[in-house]
């Protein structure tokens, strides 16, 4: 059987076509607030690492914040560590650091300044959420997402959240149950590519 | 497994990718669509007002580089119609400021990002609007702030939330144009502005009202006077600035609050809610009176858990032509399609509105682009569906539960607002609003007995109308329910007084009076009612309860200033007058009584200068200008009488009494033709007054009519036997 990583390589290369074909892995996953690269994604023993892609202008993204904050808290004593990624190219150091202090977000930060977790993800809305599993070949996503149901759609909005997806995954797999997939798509606004001006 | 799945989706998105740029290519070779020239006028027309720097939008749309980062999104939004929010359907009414793109800027939309965001040649792109961050209009000529700023909390589910705004001035103003600044435009999703005319929603809640009190709809009193809601004062994100009309001004009083109700969605962190009104003034009162009605059924909203398709409707007869001027329908979570039309008396179905998929998150107020001309005799019509299963997405409880009517979010609701403007009001008939309201109330007494609101403001549009003894009947009912109703028992005095009966009134405002000590309401109207009857002494000391409750009424001391004149007390009665004037400067009644003291006192310039306040406000009022002609005549100023007493004539052309003082005005300065044609058509109009052919016959002697003269002596002699002033007359007369 062929180690993961390679196949996740092979994955990126037939994604962006026309990208160096180096491997992320080798590569920081992103820059922290102050311009420093993010190396490692799982802290020693963690059991799972998530990751909720934000943007400091999307008022769905932003209504999530809070809810993840909770779930944070709820599951950081599980060994789950969760990640704020902001993979806009207007999601500016200056401007994250400006929009954790107005949320009062705490937890760590990447800003996703090549897109890598963007393309690792698979990913294309804020919010949304990728949850990985370390193994001892990499990292292993085993859930990807909606936070929960209550958008449908754009402008289908419940007022507040039937069905808790991520929420669910992360009993499962802090229980050592299998991750149900999330209910729907994920709602809100598009990731903005890089490549542009 | 897990891995190879993702592989194959980039796969297939690469040789997506390919073909959408092979048949790009060909599109582009077509028409080219760019930012400057096609894109960016739709976007500055439907999008910009929102989407700009400060906005309500969260990012602005006002440069290509933005558009074109956020392409994918606009696509979206635009195609699911999501973007820009319109919920009425196109056909079912023709609206001002319509936010839906038509199938032709979809296209375009599509087909720019389709082919690549192309911007084209910049010079060909409009200008981007421009938007102030603060107000539109400039400074207000008054602001309003929320009294204590309120936190709305980082998450959580919608909130409804009401701030009173004291309105602090003094006189009354006249808004032609008002608007909201919320603070935080991300978080408002829409706030309605009350005019709460007795201030009765700060009296219902004391110890909040400072800090706004939840829910999401509210009932206020309206008060004792016909002042019907006349104006959507409804903010949205897009719509900050609210211009009347200029015939169209709305009013505040001196004692009013504005309820600011404001819809609120939690943005992820904890935000100041510190909103401010301004309002700029008109120069003059509205000429033209519209009117909010209501259609409703709300009694029959009790919908099943699971029920798809609850269906509640309304209707109402319009008694008068009118032009609908705007429509607000108004649900909660569980409607699905709001419908209202109109039936016209020739069976013709003329829509007003129709909703097909109602979203609470995105109800408007909607305007015509022209007045929708409605006939008296037309019904207008609601008809309403609700969803209370599952399916409904926005459904509050899961599972479904049983709904009813409330001003919960939990609860519903059922109505459509329709502000009219009564046209061609034939000359001499009563205010249409009154008319109207008549219809209203007896529409939703017939629906619903027991509502005893509506039965209220029936009895009071009956009483509006004269139709005393059909007030009185309606407040009878109401009184058997509730029998110490103090409002119903005073407004029962009224009627009773005005439909001639002031021992029925005395006893009513009596009852009133002892159902609430300090009822200053029915203690000033039967005060007033004693006055009429020159029971000065019974008057003053009803005057003098009055002020001890209900301190600072500028009306209850010209009140007792009129009892302490009757009483003889000028000096007492003159210190009262001015307490008034202390209270409100422009005071009228005031003005007129103390006017009237100085002509007594031989003072007329004095009298000049009161009355002369009295007549500016109250333009139309005959007596003012007859006793301020008399004040200028006194005082040796007789064009400038003469000029008052044309004027009231102009403004009561049939008043015989003004006609006969120009008589004599004109005979004092010796233009005895004129005076003689005056005299005459005050007899046209009172044949049968002895004084005025008496009058005549001086004046036609004086010409060196004697004839004439003579003949209208008689006349009078005629009406009245016993003229001695006409017998002597007469007698003086050089024999024939």
């Amino acid at each position: 059987m062929l180690p993961l990583l390679t196949m996740v390589l092979r994955a990126l290369v037939l994604l962006c076509c026309c990208t160096s074909a180096a491997a992320w892995a080798a590569q920081p996953f992103g820059v922290d607030l102050e311009g420093r690269p993010v190396d490692r994604l799982a802290p020693p023993g963690s059991r799972a690492v998530v990751l909720f892609f934000a943007a400091s202008d999307c008022p769905i993204s932003n209504r999530y914040i809070p809810e993840i904050e909770r779930l944070d808290r709820e599951f950081a004593s599980n060994g789950v560590h969760f990640w704020w990624v902001y993979p806009n190219p207007s999601d500016t150091a200056e401007v994250v650091r400006h929009h954790q202090q107005q949320f009062v977000i705490h937890g760590g930060v990447v800003l996703d300044d090549e897109q890598h977790l963007v393309a690792m993800a698979h990913v294309t809305i804020t919010p949304e959420v990728a949850v990985f599993v370390p193994e001892r070949s990499g990292l292993r996503e085993v859930y990807r997402g909606r936070v929960d149901d209550r958008y449908l759609s754009l402008g289908q909005e419940r007022p507040s959240a039937q069905k808790h997806d991520l929420e669910d995954a992360l009993r499962a797999l802090t229980s050592n149950r299998p991750v149900p997939s999330p209910g729907g798509p994920p709602v809100g606004c598009s990731i903005v590519p890089r490549s542009d001006p | 497994m897990r891995i190879l799945l993702p592989a194959a989706a980039a796969l297939a998105a690469c040789t997506l990718m390919n073909f959408a740029v092979s048949s790009r290519a060909i599109r582009a070779a077509e028409t080219p669509v760019t930012w400057s020239r096609q894109i960016a006028p739709v976007v500055y027309r439907n999008c910009a007002v929102c989407h700009h720097p400060g906005g309500a939008g969260p990012f602005s749309l006002l440069s290509y580089a933005d558009a074109r980062r956020r392409a994918p999104q606009i696509l979206d939004a635009t195609q699911s119609r999501y973007m820009p929010p319109w919920l009425p359907a196109p056909g079912y009414g023709d609206f001002s400021g319509e936010r839906r793109l038509s199938d032709d800027d979809l296209a375009l939309i599509r087909k720019w990002v389709e082919s690549g965001m192309p911007e084209g040649d910049p010079a060909e792109a409009p200008l981007p609007p421009h938007y102030d961050q603060t107000w539109e209009m400039g400074k207000p000529d008054l602001i309003l702030s929320i009294e204590h700023p309120w936190t709305l909390p980082a998450s959580g589910t919608d909130v409804f939330r009401n701030f009173v705004l004291p309105y602090p001035l003094a006189q009354t103003h006249f808004i032609r144009a008002m608007e909201i600044l919320p603070g935080t435009p991300q978080v408002v999703h829409h706030a309605n502005v009350l005019i709460d005319r007795t201030a009765s929603y700060r009296r219902d809640h004391p110890n909040h009202w400072r800090d706004g009190v939840p829910g999401m709809e509210l009932e206020l009193d309206g008060g004792n006077t016909f002042d019907p809601d006349s104006h959507f004062l409804f903010w949205k994100p897009d719509t900050p600035l609210l211009v009347e009309p200029s015939e169209m001004p709305w009013k505040l009083d001196p004692g009013n609050d504005l309820i600011l109700n404001m819809h609120l969605k939690p943005s992820g962190k904890p935000e100041t809610i510190n909103a401010q009104v301004g309002l700029y003034f008109a120069d003059n009162p509205p000429s033209k009176n519209p009117m909010l009605l209501q259609l409703e059924d709300d009694k029959d909203l009790d919908i099943p858990a699971g029920a798809r398709n609850f269906v509640v409707s309304d209707q109402l007869n319009l008694p008068v032509d009118v032009e609908v001027l705007g429509i607000y329908p108004h649900a909660h979570y569980l409607g699905r399609e709001l419908d209202g039309w109109a039936i016209l008396p020739d069976g013709q179905k003329k829509w007003l509105i129709r909703i097909p998929s109602w979203d609470i998150d995105r109800q408007s107020v909607y305007r015509y682009r022209k007045p929708v001309f409605l006939p008296r005799g037309s019904v207008l019509h609601m008809h309403y569906v609700y969803d209370n299963s599952d399916q409904n997405i926005h459904n509050p409880n899961s599972p479904p539960v049983r709904v009813r009517a409330g001003n919960r979010s939990v609860d519903e609701m059922a109505h459509l607002w329709i502000q009219v403007l009564p046209v061609n009001v034939p000359k001499g008939s009563p205010d249409p609003r009154l008319l109207l309201e008549q219809a209203w109330m007896e529409h939703r007494v017939r629906e619903q007995p027991g509502d005893w609101i509506a039965q209220y403001n029936l009895a009071s549009a009956e009483a509006g109308l004269g139709h005393y003894d059909k007030a009185t009947a309606v407040y009878q009912v109401i009184l058997q329910e509730h029998p110490d109703d103090a409002r119903a028992l005073n407004s029962l005095g009224a009627a009773l007084e005005n439909a001639g009966d002031p021992k029925g009134a005395d006893q009513a405002f009596h009852q009133a009076i002892a159902t609430r000590t300090g009822n200053c309401d029915a203690r000033f109207n039967l005060a007033s009612l004693q006055l009429k009857q020159n029971q000065f002494a019974e008057a003053e000391h009803q005057f003098r309860a009055l002020l001890e409750n209900c301190s600072g009424d500028a009306a209850a001391h010209d009140g007792l200033g009129i009892a302490l004149a009757g009483e003889g007390d000028a000096a007492s009665a003159e210190s009262q007058f001015k307490a008034a004037l202390a209270l409100d400067p422009q005071n009228f009644t005031a003005h007129y009584q103390l006017g009237e003291i100085a002509i007594a006192a031989g003072q007329p310039a004095k009298a000049v200068d009161l009355l002369s306040v009295a007549a500016k406000e109250q333009p139309a009022d005959i007596d003012t200008r007859e006793r301020l002609a008399m004040a200028f005549a006194q005082s040796g100023l007789p064009a400038d009488a003469l000029a008052q007493l044309r004027e009231a004539e102009r403004i009561a052309p049939d008043n015989p009494d003004l006609h006969a003082l120009l008589a004599q005005l004109l005979a004092g300065t010796a233009r005895l033709t004129e005076a003689i044609d005056e005299q005459n058509q005050a007899l046209r109009l009172r044949p049968q007054d002895p004084d005025g052919w008496n009058n005549l016959g001086v004046l036609e002697a004086r010409i060196g009519k004697p004839d004439s003269a003579r003949a209208d002596f008689q006349h009078a002699l005629q009406l009245a036997p016993d003229d001695a002033q006409a017998r002597a007359n007469l007698a003086r007369l050089p024999p024939h």
